[in-house]
């Protein structure tokens, strides 16, 4: 689109952001709010096909009706406390509802409905944005009243999201909609440890938005979308082949990657607390999100589809398409592991 | 200082001299056999030494020779015991091997491999010897395994035919069941006594316990074919007739008499073992001879008569007579070894035909063998002052005399007059009447080679009860006085048989032959035991094995339970939640009702 109205777009979308984590306002989080959702709404539709639309259209309708729920929600705690400070909560009800919005904000269980349907019908980029982008503002509001948020709700919320974003990507092929269900399960675990430790979140957060980058970027790459195309990356470019299976398996959480790392955390974090069955069964569980990332990987780098003879030669074009940041990117979310102290001390 | 202990070593030396020389070139030669046969008789005359001197100054020797292997404080040595029963034994076999393979020289004669058929006797003679004269467990199992396999080696010995390497196969299964018997004693006598010495074994024994006897019996029942393991003896019959003779009748079959027999110090203080012995011998011995009325193949007859002449020795055991039974043994070989001589002339003769129903008038044509042969019958029915006499009469004076199993009497006196029964069977359809083989018969019987072991041991049958039971010393206080009654019970008894056998044949030669009634059938197929245990048992053993096995355990436990079930319940939980319609209503509807229940749960729970 116009260079113009993009370089508004997404300055707008990153002044919504940043407005929302540092104010101390409860009306103008949620102005910043508003301003986020108006603003990828028409890089949405960069190319307005009828799937765009329909995805455009589907976020705005829960976005809107979370945001709505949210200024009850601050209603509410104004009545209560007769403040507009942003902090904990003072009221059981309107800490539930401030939950359940922000939850519906991010895609947890059972608010999960619209993600994978929305990143299917948007371009990759877009939904590298949507997916890594949009969670910071709903998480820096939700580490600010995590003291007075209710336990067993946001338990509950977080181990369904796991369960949920496990299951429901082995039954898929698009690339896109894979990456929604492993969103939503790694929402799972950032949410499971925000009331013990919210630094931890912070940390989870940020290993995962620099996984899903990698990802969307090797993925962009060669504009696949799908597990078949996937499948022929050997032939065009070899080396995305192995940086592919790598950076999944990290996002697995596979030791000695750096995927690792926050799910050790989170366990130990967990068991500090005196709560063994949850990390367990959140341990387990995990393994469905591995499976499908291994069955990724498998058909990207440890074998060859049959195809014709034909489809093993292709032709090779010099590649056009910017890869920014694709090799720090890659180091970044490989080989973090070593450094772990140092996370822990920083946040 | 004597020469006592050279004689014994000296004999075993001499016998595995021709198994060193079959690496060489005189195997292959047409004087091997006779050189296997001089040596068997040679190592007879040797033996005899050994035994005089036993007779005549009651010396007995243990020779220990070379001190194997000590596992912790079980010492394992090669000892020889030599006592009253292995030195009256070591005589009588070497005899009875020698006539058999002079004969084996003119019936297997036209045999290629007929020099490793000598080779596989002479293995056999060297077992049966470690046997008998073993002083430890460890020892008399080498002997005992050896017997086995060198049976299975000769009963097979025509492998082209089918039906020898089943018959050989069964005579293994069957002997194998018995050695759990005896592994199962072994294995006692090694945890309570730490022994396997004989010795050792009868001083420590003080509760005389049922173990091992119970295992002794099992082992006995194996080997000896008593009922229940007994149909590996008439399907052993498809080996050539010089191993029939010598395996099946004299030597083979009675290792496990002879082993129970070695055990006696344990068994006289067993009331219980002592009662199941006589049952099991009781119940062998009737059935077999039952069996035994109705068979039409002439060697099948004479290996039932040898299986029931077995129930008779463990009969003997089980009144608490070992010596008695011993003397039986040695006496049996004789007249058995004899008539399956005699068997084996009239089948070569008659151009390899075994069917009784198709021999007959051999009285004029073979007369030397018909002299045999009915020498042979009466001395196995125990006619006064021959062989058998010796032994049986005195079996059965024992066994009316004595406070015992009413049931187990009975059945032996019947078996007894079911001797004479068969054995006139025998000799009245080889022999008597009308030839009825086809007309075009080369017979004779002018060899050397057949004739002299039949006459030795036809001497033998007549003399030898005679000489063995006056020079054995007597272990046990002799029954001098009993009512007339129970004296002539045996010889009644066979007399009774024998009149009836008359009777029937001749008032039933002229009839035409009937259909087979029950009872007969009954009898010709053995008691219907091999068709129902050699099917039904292995069938059900395996259809279980498969169920549990297979089915439960692999199929069920292992891959369906968790495996299986974990992976379709995560197939049915993607599908349910991967499965959207992508109706934003629905979705919305979904947060309506999520959000009133949490609320409500979460508010008004607190």
């Amino acid at each position: 689109m116009n260079p113009f109205i993009s370089i508004m777009l997404l300055s707008t979308l990153v002044l919504s952001t940043m407005i929302v984590t540092i104010s101390s306002h409860w009306l103008f989080a949620w102005i910043g709010l508003e301003m986020n959702m108006m603003a990828i709404i028409p890089i949405m539709m960069k190319k307005p096909t009828p799937r765009a639309t329909e995805a455009s259209t589907k976020y705005f309708l829960t976005q809107a009706t979370a945001s709505a729920l949210l200024m009850l929600a601050i209603i509410i705690n104004l009545m209560y406390s007769s403040q507009w400070t942003i902090m904990k909560l003072f009221n059981p009800t309107a800490s539930i509802l401030m939950t359940m919005a922000l939850a519906i904000k991010l895609g947890l269980a059972p608010f999960h409905f619209w993600v994978p349907e929305v990143t299917q019908g948007i371009p990759l980029t877009t939904g590298l944005i949507l997916l890594t982008w949009q969670k910071l503002a709903p998480i820096s509001i939700l580490y600010q009243i995590s003291p007075s948020i209710n336990l067993h709700l946001m338990i509950t919320m977080s181990f369904l999201s796991i369960l949920i974003g496990g299951w429901g990507g082995l039954n898929q092929t698009q690339l896109r909609k894979i990456m929604a269900y492993s969103s939503i399960a790694h929402m799972g675990w950032m949410t499971t440890i925000l009331l013990y430790n919210p630094s931890l979140t912070m940390l989870n957060l940020l290993i995962y938005i620099i996984m899903t980058f990698t990802m969307f970027t090797l993925l962009a790459q060669n504009s696949t979308t799908t597990t078949l195309l996937l499948s022929q990356t050997w032939n065009t470019m070899p080396i995305m082949t192995t940086f592919t299976m790598l950076t999944l398996l990290s996002m697995g959480g596979l030791p000695p990657l750096t995927g690792f790392m926050p799910k050790w955390m989170i366990i130990q974090e967990l068991t500090k607390n005196e709560s063994l069955l949850l990390p367990t069964l959140m341990a387990i569980t995990a393994l469905l999100n591995l499976y499908f990332y291994m069955r990724l990987a498998y058909s990207t780098a440890l074998t060859l589809f049959p195809s014709t003879n034909n489809m093993k030669m292709k032709w090779q074009f010099y590649p056009t398409k910017q890869m920014t940041l694709l090799p720090t990117a890659i180091v970044l979310s490989t080989m973090l592991l070593p450094l772990t102290p140092m996370f822990f001390i920083l946040l | 200082m004597n020469l006592f202990t050279s004689s014994i070593l000296l004999t075993l030396f001499m016998l595995t001299t021709p198994i060193m020389a079959s690496s060489t070139n005189f195997y292959k030669s047409n004087k091997y056999q006779h050189y296997v046969k001089n040596m068997t008789l040679l190592a007879f005359i040797i033996s005899l030494i050994p035994t005089t001197m036993f007779i005549h100054t009651n010396q007995e020797t243990l020779i220990s020779n070379w001190h194997w292997i000590t596992i912790h404080t079980l010492k394992l040595s090669l000892s020889f015991k030599m006592d009253y029963f292995s030195l009256m034994f070591m005589p009588v076999a070497l005899f009875i091997t020698w006539s058999i393979m002079e004969f084996s020289i003119w019936y297997m004669h036209s045999d290629p491999n007929i020099n490793q058929f000598f080779k596989y006797l002479l293995i056999f003679l060297i077992t049966m010897l470690i046997l008998t004269t073993a002083n430890n467990l460890f020892q008399l199992f080498i002997g005992w395994e050896g017997v086995g396999i060198m049976s299975f080696l000769l009963i097979g010995w025509w492998f082209g035919r089918s039906d020898a390497n089943t018959a050989a196969l069964q005579a293994i299964l069957y002997n194998r069941i018995g050695d759990i018997g005896f592994l199962l004693s072994m294995t006692w006598f090694l945890s309570n006594m730490n022994t396997w010495d004989l010795q050792q074994i009868f001083m420590l024994d003080q509760n005389s316990s049922n173990i091992p006897l119970m295992g002794l019996t099992l082992a006995a029942a194996g080997k000896s074919a008593q009922f229940g393991l007994h149909p590996w003896l008439p399907s052993a019959m498809e080996g050539p007739t010089p191993v029939s003779a010598l395996l099946h009748s004299s030597t083979m079959v009675v290792a496990g008499i002879f082993l129970l027999i070695r055990f006696y110090p344990l068994m006289e203080n067993n009331k219980p073992v002592q009662t199941m012995v006589l049952s099991l011998g009781a119940l062998t011995t009737l059935f077999t001879a039952i069996c035994a009325l109705t068979q039409n193949d002439i060697k099948k007859i004479i290996a039932f008569s040898t299986s029931s002449q077995l129930g008779l020795m463990m009969v003997t055991i089980g009144l608490n007579q070992p010596h008695l039974a011993f003397l039986h043994i040695c006496t049996h070989a004789f007249f058995k070894a004899m008539l399956f001589l005699c068997s084996g002339s009239i089948i070569h003769n008659l151009n390899n035909e075994q069917d009784i129903r198709k021999m007959g008038g051999l009285y004029k044509i073979l007369p030397f063998t018909t002299t045999a042969l009915i020498t042979g019958c009466l001395a196995l029915t125990g006619m006064p002052f021959l062989t058998g006499f010796y032994s049986k009469d005195l079996i059965i004076e024992a066994a009316t005399s004595s406070y015992t199993n009413a049931w187990a009497l009975l059945l032996t006196l019947i078996a007894t007059s079911l001797t004479a029964i068969y054995s006139t069977r025998i000799i009245s359809l080889t022999l008597l009447e009308q030839p009825r083989f086809p007309p075009l018969m080369s017979i004779n019987e002018t060899n050397p080679l057949l004739i002299n072991p039949i006459k030795r041991l036809l001497i033998g049958s007549i003399f030898a009860g005679f000489i063995l039971s006056n020079n054995m010393p007597p272990m046990t206080t002799p029954l001098m006085t009993m009512p007339l009654h129970l004296k002539l019970t045996a010889l009644m008894m066979t007399i009774l048989g024998f009149i009836l056998a008359f009777e029937i044949n001749t008032y039933s030669k002229n009839l035409k032959y009937p259909h087979p009634s029950n009872a007969t059938n009954f009898s010709t197929l053995l008691g219907y035991f091999p068709t129902i245990m050699h099917r039904l048992p292995p069938h059900l053993v395996l259809t279980m094995s498969q169920k549990l096995a297979t089915s439960m355990l692999d199929l069920t436990w292992t891959e369906a339970i968790l495996p299986k079930t974990t992976a379709y319940i995560q197939l049915k939980a993607s599908l349910l939640t991967s499965n959207q319609k992508g109706l934003i209503k629905l979705y919305f509807l979904s947060f309506l009702i999520t959000m009133t229940l949490t609320l409500l749960s979460f508010n008004y729970l607190e």
